[in-house]
């Protein structure tokens, strides 16, 4: 199966990442993972019951403390987070969905009462969630042992936003960093999957 | 000494200290944990409408919200996760997260969103529960917000519609039964063979679905197929909440494996029916329904005429 990517404005817009197969369009994390599974190409058949409830239950974790720590403190949004939701598109179309995905991330942050926190207390959030993680992969390669899963991409995408980019202040890639084994992580798979294609 | 501490929710009924998952949570924590709460209904108060559920009072200090009640026992000395290991209080954190995220939308659309519950269940317990005039309206606040909660959460992009989602959210409901009673397997309690605050949340989710006298219910029949997690549920009632001196159940032998993996099967087709649902819905013109309708529809057409 090959996959094309391509950038390009369609009605799934404001739900990036998305890939492009043959007349199909699959958006979001959720349903390509949905999507590759039923194409036969699965991470984490190798699971067993238990390690894939574990699985999820961490994806849940990252999923709503990272996103956060991205969007709703103002001048990160505003310098980094909206700027690069919008750069694969054309203006004003990137302008207004970067706006919306903010729009969308702080409704939901409010809806389940993480509204009201403070900077600090999103850092302190971050921090716990990166112990938690930090605390499961240990010494391990992946989170599983030594298959990459769909927990292990969710992972590396976040951290690996949040280390690179150069955020209003260094404190939150500095909290991350102090996770040895994380930075670790994030550099192996930088490595081992991103690198070849820089020929 | 700690200052008395008292707690107020909603009221007893089904079998359970209250009805309301949030109290649950905090209650079933106190217990694990030791803490002697002065539980205080709110029940044919005017609480009912001023104050948010559960609320802990402890000499001056007013603290709202599972999660902050439970920290601040934990530093009152009442810590039911003493004895855990770091990797176990990191999973803790990952199920609570999964807990909040695909159970939560379900249970608040079981008992405030679907028609049938909420008109022979829910609204009559609540009503019957409030002070007048507060019944007039308490039921119908709390089942706005609820309805907000789970459009603001799960619905997607601008256009409320709760049929576009209902599917979905049932779906990812049943998944994390099965992954919570994998994840439970035969044992008493999650971490070795002592309570803690994951048993907490998991018990205050759970015991209203499990207890309640539902009409429609396909999430209920569905928890009543994990052995495990009813068993679970009836455990902890009988030895914290029971008069009698607590017992623990005997694991039981490994015959759900068999009904857990017919039920990830069933999940599974599900979610495959929901994503062309999902394709169907968006293809077909948008029409207002008149009310929040249990059954996602599927075809397009404005008008069918019986044959």
């Amino acid at each position: 199966m090959s996959l094309a990517a391509e950038a390009f404005v369609s009605q799934m817009a404001g739900k990036i990442p998305f890939i492009h197969v043959g007349n199909q369009v699959v958006s979001e994390l959720g349903p390509i993972v949905q999507f590759t599974k039923a194409k036969g190409h699965s991470l984490s058949d190798a699971l067993d019951d238990v390690q894939r409830a574990e699985m999820k239950a961490y994806m849940e974790l990252v999923y709503n403390m990272l996103l956060s720590a991205e969007w709703c403190d103002d001048a990160t949004a505003a310098e980094i987070s909206r700027p690069r939701y919008s750069s694969p598109y054309s203006w004003p179309l990137g302008k207004i969905l970067a706006y919306q995905k903010q729009w969308e991330v702080r409704r939901k942050m409010n809806a389940i009462g993480w509204g009201g926190k403070t900077l600090e207390q999103v850092y302190e959030d971050v921090n716990q969630c990166c112990q938690a993680l930090s605390q499961r992969l240990g010494t391990q390669p992946y989170f599983f042992n030594k298959q990459a899963t769909e927990l292990d991409a969710l992972v590396f995408g976040h951290l690996f936003t949040i280390l690179t980019t150069r955020l209003t202040s260094t404190e939150l890639a500095e909290r991350v960093k102090s996770y040895n084994n994380l930075l670790m992580f994030c550099r192996r798979i930088e490595q081992t999957y991103f690198e070849d294609k820089k020929d | 000494m700690a200052a008395a501490m008292e707690l107020r929710c909603w009221g007893a009924d089904w079998g359970l200290p209250s009805v309301h998952t949030d109290s649950l949570i905090v209650l079933a924590y106190a217990k694990f944990a030791g803490a002697k709460l002065t539980v205080c209904p709110v029940d044919w108060t005017w609480k009912t409408l001023t104050a948010s559920l559960p609320e802990l009072v402890c000499g001056d200090s007013v603290v709202q919200e599972p999660t902050q009640i439970l920290n601040f026992l934990r530093k009152q000395r009442f810590n039911a996760d003493y004895e855990l290991t770091a990797r176990q209080g990191a999973d803790t954190m990952a199920f609570i997260a999964l807990l909040e995220e695909k159970l939560r939308p379900a249970l608040l659309h079981t008992f405030w969103v679907d028609a049938e519950n909420y008109s022979n269940l829910t609204r009559p317990w609540f009503a019957s529960h409030s002070p007048f005039p507060l019944n007039f309206f308490i039921p119908g606040r709390l089942a706005n917000i609820a309805l907000d909660r789970i459009l603001l959460t799960k619905g997607e992009g601008l256009l409320h519609r709760i049929t576009g989602v209902e599917g979905k959210i049932y779906s990812d409901a049943k998944e994390c039964l099965n992954l919570i009673s994998y994840r439970l397997g035969t044992a008493n309690y999650f971490f070795d063979n002592s309570p803690s605050s994951l048993d907490a949340f998991v018990f205050g989710f759970l015991a209203p679905l499990h207890k309640a006298d539902l009409t429609s219910s396909p999430l209920q029949s569905h928890l009543r197929q994990l052995d495990n997690l009813t068993r679970f549920c009836d455990n902890i009632l009988a030895a914290h909440f029971g008069a009698d001196k607590p017992c623990p159940l005997p694991p039981v032998q490994e015959t759900m494996d068999a009904n857990l993996q017919k039920l990830t099967q069933l999940v599974n087709k599900e979610s495959n029916l929901i994503e062309k649902m999902d394709d169907n819905l968006r293809s077909s013109p948008q029409h207002k329904p008149h009310r929040p309708d249990p059954k996602p529809s599927l075809s397009g057409s404005k008008s069918s005429l019986p044959a």
